[in-house]
């Protein structure tokens, strides 16, 4: 299969190549503020640390965005609605995390309600350090997502499709606050 | 001051009015302090006192003319934890016992909107009780979800 | 007609940060609202009783994200009145020039939401902006753009620089210019006067009733500013006129508690910050910054029930402190201005409003939900 390209015909490998070269100058992100990082994402849109000139946009709608950002940590009842938001867009979709709290549970490591690590329940690309990150950070971070992307390293969504059945169980897990048998069992024998 | 002179006890702590008063005193109370000028509710805290066996309920109104702060403070069992709603007086009065209700486990008896309010789905025991150990709950639940590794041997 | 239900939810750039609200609409206006919030619940409380004293400050600032320094102060206020503490003069007003600073940049992010909201987006860009020279100068001084950690109980972290009131006499005097371009964009625009005048509207003779505290109830016709009534920090030595419908200065007063009056409360009450702060570095006397503190790990709070507020730009926070006499907290239990506002008074005034103009409504009343859920 291939396109034609004047006589010889393109392989899948070099239209690939040139697709992923002009969607990196146009990553639109979903508008959508979870956490307290969501306060530096003003800054960042306007006129000071201006991000439209790379060619990012906020969107409204997930159906019409590339880029799903996390700005800091994440409640169970939200990470429903982020999972919801997260299947609603469509591929190729990559995600950003910023801050602590998406890396190991940063400040909040022993509350009840928030989640700790991440990567067990959606596939990330990019992390950025810091609580809060600054504005100059979530821009290098940007440039960091265009550069994996030019190489195709970015292949969250491939990971997710693939191992489908096994984020749905952690997912799961973690919406009900489900403690498992055998600890249940080892906490009695301790009593 | 004023609202220790129309209940008739309490005592002056840091500034504030405390007072102490039996369950069945407390809407008489209330509406007391309303009628003369105590007319913004601040808020409706609870304490859980473990080791002496009770729940402290503290209702806190303010005197915009006086300048003075009352605390209102009454005694509930830990065990057998009921109480008579006050949102009658106050609309968010509702909000403030829907809250005690999900964290503490209480029940008010007449307010008709104790739903789920800020946790969903949740299945154990109320988690603002002092019994309730945060930490090692987090390593049953969250720590012992595995991470997704990639096999080596399957290809893309 | 049909009456179908809408779900304004998390993830939408219409509400004020990660809350949904369910309605009913019949046509095109609102029949029933109820709000659902805790999307952004931590479970606070827990975790401060099991951190030492020192340790629960930088979680204490998590509470409010666009003015944390409220916050801090209202901390440190109650377990100084525990221990009993008289803080030296010169923190004094230098804590009263920190709070200031927060809540003009709080105001300018209120007045460009709400201008957003609405549809002029030119005021967005503009305030953004604006607000960043003023995070420019939290970094000068206590070296992070948003959350500080710098009001600690006794005094202040650090003493200031020396060369930091020139900077801030720049930055103010770029401000009050700005100003005037916001009147002639927004506050004088013909089509803010047909979208906001009437809108939203709360019953005066209800609002005490209701729990309504800040510029929202001060645009209701009530003088009340915690400032005023129970002076912390340098407050009773300063000058300055609380704002309140009918003087509403040179914009013309048209009717009470409606989103009109709210928005050119806080626009005024800018200039009136202002005033503050250049009086507060005019008077600023010398001496020490923090009084000699204890050991922070092994430091005993003595028993008690304690009870501080603060005036902040959303309205009053309060913050209500039980201790035992030991290493930790008891109890501290955090009364957020919104809770009131976000949840009772905005489900009776969204009744009988059109569904463009919910929006605008929850703006106008400045909600931020990390102080619902903290």
């Amino acid at each position: 299969m291939g396109i034609y390209h004047g006589d010889k015909m393109m392989r899948y490998e070099e239209w690939s190549k040139l697709a992923r070269k002009a969607s990196k100058k146009s990553l639109w992100m979903v508008h959508f503020c979870t956490g307290c990082g969501a306060v530096e994402m003003p800054p960042v849109m306007t006129s000071r640390y201006d991000m439209e000139r790379f060619g990012i946009v906020p969107m409204a709608t997930p159906r019409q965005a590339d880029v799903l950002l996390i700005t800091g940590y994440l409640t169970v009842k939200t990470l429903r609605r982020v999972i919801r938001v997260y299947e609603q867009m469509q591929s190729p979709k990559y995600v950003i995390a910023f801050g602590s709290c998406a890396i190991n549970g940063g400040m909040y490591w022993d509350s009840y309600n928030t989640i700790k690590h991440l990567e067990k329940y959606i596939p990330v690309d990019v992390y950025i350090a810091g609580c809060m990150p600054r504005p100059e950070g979530i821009i290098n971070a940007f440039i960091k997502l265009m550069e994996l992307i030019d190489e195709g390293k970015a292949r969250g969504w491939e990971k997710y499709q693939k191992y489908y059945d096994k984020y749905k169980e952690n997912q799961r897990r973690a919406f009900n606050f489900e403690i498992k048998e055998e600890q249940k069992e080892e906490e009695n024998e301790e009593h | 001051m004023k609202s220790i002179e129309l209940l008739g006890k309490g005592e002056e702590m840091y500034g504030r009015a405390y007072i102490k008063l039996n369950v069945n005193e407390l809407e008489e109370a209330i509406k007391k302090l309303k009628e003369n000028g105590f007319t913004h509710f601040v808020m409706l805290s609870c304490i859980d006192w473990l080791d002496k066996g009770k729940f402290e309920l503290v209702y806190h109104m303010w005197n915009y003319e006086e300048k003075e702060h009352a605390m209102l403070s009454i005694d509930i069992d830990r065990n057998n934890a009921v109480m008579k709603s006050m949102s009658h007086l106050f609309p968010q009065i509702e909000t403030y016992e829907r809250e005690i209700h999900e964290m503490y486990g209480i029940k008010f008896d007449g307010n008709t909107r104790l739903t789920p309010f800020l946790l969903e789905n949740w299945p154990h025991a109320p988690p603002m009780r002092k019994d309730f150990n945060s930490e090692k709950f987090v390593k049953q639940v969250y720590e012992s979800i595995p991470f997704i590794e990639e096999d080596e041997n399957e290809g893309i | 007609m049909k009456e179908y239900e809408l779900f304004i939810g998390p993830q939408h750039p219409g509400i004020t940060g990660n809350m949904m609200y369910h309605l009913w609409v019949d046509g095109d206006t609102v029949t029933k609202a109820e709000c659902n919030v805790g999307y952004l619940h931590r479970g606070f409380e827990k975790l401060m009783e099991s951190r030492l004293w020192m340790q629960n400050i930088p979680l204490v600032c998590r509470i409010c994200v666009p003015e944390p320094d409220v916050n801090e102060a209202a901390y440190s206020m109650a377990v100084e009145q525990l221990m009993g503490w008289e803080i030296p003069d010169r923190a004094r007003y230098i804590r009263t020039i920190v709070l200031e600073l927060a809540r003009i940049s709080a105001y300018l992010m209120a007045i460009g939401s709400y201008a957003g909201s609405i549809g002029i987006y030119t005021i967005p860009q503009w305030s953004m902006g604006d607000r960043d020279y003023i995070l420019d100068i939290f970094e000068q001084l206590t070296g992070a753009r948003v959350y500080h950690i710098y009001i600690w109980p006794g005094g202040v972290r650090w003493d200031i620089p020396a060369d930091l009131p020139h900077l801030i006499e720049k930055t103010l005097n770029y401000i009050e210019e700005r100003l005037k371009l916001y009147d002639d964009v927004l506050f004088e625009n013909r089509i803010f006067f047909d979208r906001a005048i009437g809108v939203g509207k709360i019953p005066c003779n209800k609002a005490i009733e209701w729990g309504v505290t800040g510029p929202n109830l001060r645009a209701c016709g009530y003088g009340y500013d915690v400032r005023k009534l129970e002076p912390y920090a340098a407050y009773d030595e300063i000058d300055f006129d609380v704002v309140s419908y009918p003087d509403l200065g040179k914009f013309d007063a048209h009717e009470a508690g409606d989103a009109y009056t709210r928005m050119i409360v806080r626009r005024l009450e800018i200039e009136q910050s202002i005033r503050i702060i250049r009086q507060a570095l005019k008077k600023m006397p010398e001496g020490e910054h923090i009084l000699k503190h204890p050991n922070w790990l092994r430091w005993k709070v003595p028993e008690g029930y304690a009870f501080s507020r603060v005036e902040s730009s959303k309205g009053e926070f309060g913050y209500f402190v039980v201790s035992d006499g030991g290493l930790k907290p008891v109890r501290i239990h955090v009364r957020g201005p919104s809770y009131t506002h976000g949840i009772n008074v905005a489900e009776k005034i969204l009744q009988g409003a059109n569904i463009a103009d919910v929006s605008q409504i929850l703006f106008s009343l400045d909600i931020c939900p990390p102080d619902i859920d903290r």
